[in-house]
């Protein structure tokens, strides 16, 4: 279970650009649950995945990832209780490495690395058959360098690495953003069969509404560093995108009617 | 080119393969422009050279000056990590502190070495000429450093460091602690620059406070020369392109000083230098010119 209460996110505090990234965000993912989250340009869905990450940390409110409480803990600190996919494919893996040096890396994750060899008979072979499940065929390529490979095939590897070693949680954050709708439905149905399988607790954030209420249990919108809607259940299943549009459209219309008081 | 002025380039390159190495190490791996070589270099043969002449055991006196050059990248280390100072500029200013407290530990710009016990000695009275020892003494040693940072460039522990210098950002996800990835890199890059410089005092028999002057320049070369020969194929081939190119350097320097034709001299070392790394970082480019 993960939880955040009264989180507030303010950046460039006392300078003219200061901005309200995150106001007083309560939010309770319970175990398993699989939750999407959207938001119009600055709502603040990257922070709010920034706060869990461990990238931000909120001047006030409480993180707690499962039974631990990492408010105050960097995101190396925390990275033991937290999976994650980026957005660019280039910053999930390291370009540098190969396919199984990566994967070595994250099998890792959050835990002591000693002195012996990275890549040992047994763990080639689990890494191998890993990939081989992508049905990619780059089970074959697993000594190639990370960069010789597409977006999309990234971001696939990415997500296995991602589940190579335990976590509390999984954090995509848009990670079909980037890739060609062919390859961002692939990668969406890798992820919807893994995060069911493997019954993690997910948090995704998307700019895509369709994404949004087709996947997961629950859905999250942001506005202005609030929540301004959170549906599950029956109520969401209704919900089409259009409802999203129009909701969106009533809400950016208010702030545009505030904004005339003010200035009248 | 006589066999001894061969053999001595010879020498003189596998003593600078420990500063190839770590400059690769810093440059390469962590990818942390690091010119505290220039102070860690002649750190290593002046601390060495004092202990040796003070009676202390050679080899106890190299293994001092690998940690005091590690505590020298680790104060640059800590001036860019804890300070914020950019990294360059952090190591300059290291370099610079370097060139004092080298004057101090020596107490004299410079110390001779001569009849003193190295680590080379018990083995000049085997039978083998002694321009065969020497390098084939050092070529051990560098053997033995190859394969114990190979090793652990392909350890978790290394993995973490490559990462640390490719992908911060993923590293730190992966709970990679980067700021201590940098200090125990700028260490052990440090660590090798000095034992060379040990290795050094202790095969010309004096350390010099000046000695250290340009360092940087010949352990790139030497990276680079490795990288343009045998082209990126994993760890292990680029830290045979760090011995290799630093033993090139120095018979190619050695080929163009003794070679009458071109009328060079000894004082021209530094533009030859140049002129050689120049073409180095050239020659890829020419090469891909001439496919296409």
């Amino acid at each position: 279970m993960i939880s955040v209460k009264n989180i507030q996110v303010i950046f460039g505090k006392g300078t003219p650009l200061q901005k309200q990234a995150l106001n007083g965000v309560d939010l309770t993912i319970e175990q398993g649950s699989f939750v999407t989250v959207i938001g119009s340009n600055g709502a603040g869905k990257s922070t709010l995945l920034g706060v869990l990450a461990g990238d931000v940390l909120p001047s006030a409110g409480q993180v707690t990832i499962g039974k631990t409480d990492v408010t105050r803990k960097g995101t190396a600190a925390r990275a033991g209780l937290v999976a994650r996919v980026f957005q660019d494919p280039l910053t999930g893996s390291c370009g540098a490495l190969s396919i199984e040096e990566n994967l070595a890396l994250a099998a890792k994750r959050g835990e002591k690395r000693g002195l012996m060899a990275a890549l040992g008979p047994k763990r080639r072979e689990h890494f191998r058959e890993r990939i081989a499940e992508l049905n990619l065929g780059l089970e074959n390529r697993m000594g190639d360098r990370m960069d010789l490979l597409s977006g999309g095939q990234r971001q696939a590897v990415s997500l296995v690495m991602a589940t190579l070693a335990g976590s509390e949680v999984l954090l995509l954050d848009e990670h079909t953003a980037a890739l060609d709708p062919g390859m961002a439905e692939f990668v969406m149905n890798l992820t919807q069969k893994i995060v069911s399988e493997r019954k993690l607790t997910t948090m995704m954030v998307t700019h895509s509404m369709r994404q949004a209420l087709d996947y997961g249990h629950r859905t999250v919108m942001l506005h202005g560093g609030e929540i301004v809607l959170d549906v599950a259940g029956d109520s969401r299943k209704e919900l089409q995108v259009e409802d999203l549009i129009a909701m969106f459209r009533r809400i950016r219309g208010q702030t545009l009617d505030d904004d005339a008081l003010l200035i009248g | 080119m006589s066999q001894i002025a061969f053999w001595g380039a010879v020498e003189l390159g596998l003593v600078y393969a420990f500063v190839a190495v770590g400059v690769f190490l810093a440059f390469r791996v962590l990818d942390f422009p690091d010119l505290t070589v220039d102070g860690s270099f002649p750190l290593g043969a002046a601390v060495t050279a004092v202990l040796i002449i003070a009676g202390v055991n050679p080899w106890i006196a190299a293994c001092v000056a690998m940690v005091a050059g590690a505590a020298a990248g680790i104060v640059t280390a800590m001036l860019n990590v804890r300070f914020k100072i950019l990294n360059l500029l952090a190591s300059i200013l290291t370099m610079i502190a370097l060139f004092s407290v080298n004057l101090r530990v020596m107490g004299k710009p410079n110390v001779a070495l001569i009849n003193a016990d190295t680590m080379l000695s018990p083995f000049f009275g085997l039978g083998l000429r002694e321009f065969y020892v020497r390098p084939l003494f050092i070529g051990i040693l560098v053997l033995v450093a190859v394969i114990a940072v190979w090793r652990f460039l392909e350890s978790d522990a290394g993995l973490a460091m490559r990462a640390t210098g490719a992908n911060a950002r993923m590293a730190r996800a992966q709970g990679v602690d980067t700021n201590r990835q940098i200090y125990l890199g700028m260490a052990i890059s440090n660590a090798l620059v000095a034992f060379g410089g040990a290795l050094f005092a202790q095969t010309n028999g004096f350390a010099d406070v000046t000695s250290g002057v340009g360092t940087i320049v010949v352990g790139l070369a030497a990276v680079i020369i490795g990288e343009t020969l045998l082209g990126a194929r994993g760890i292990l081939i680029a830290l045979i392109g760090c011995v290799l190119g630093s033993i090139l350097y120095r018979i190619a320097i050695q080929l163009a000083l003794s070679t009458d034709m071109l009328g060079l001299q000894a004082s021209d070392l530094n533009f030859v230098t140049a002129v050689l790394v120049t073409f180095a970082l050239i020659l890829p480019r020419l090469r891909r010119g001439g496919a296409a």
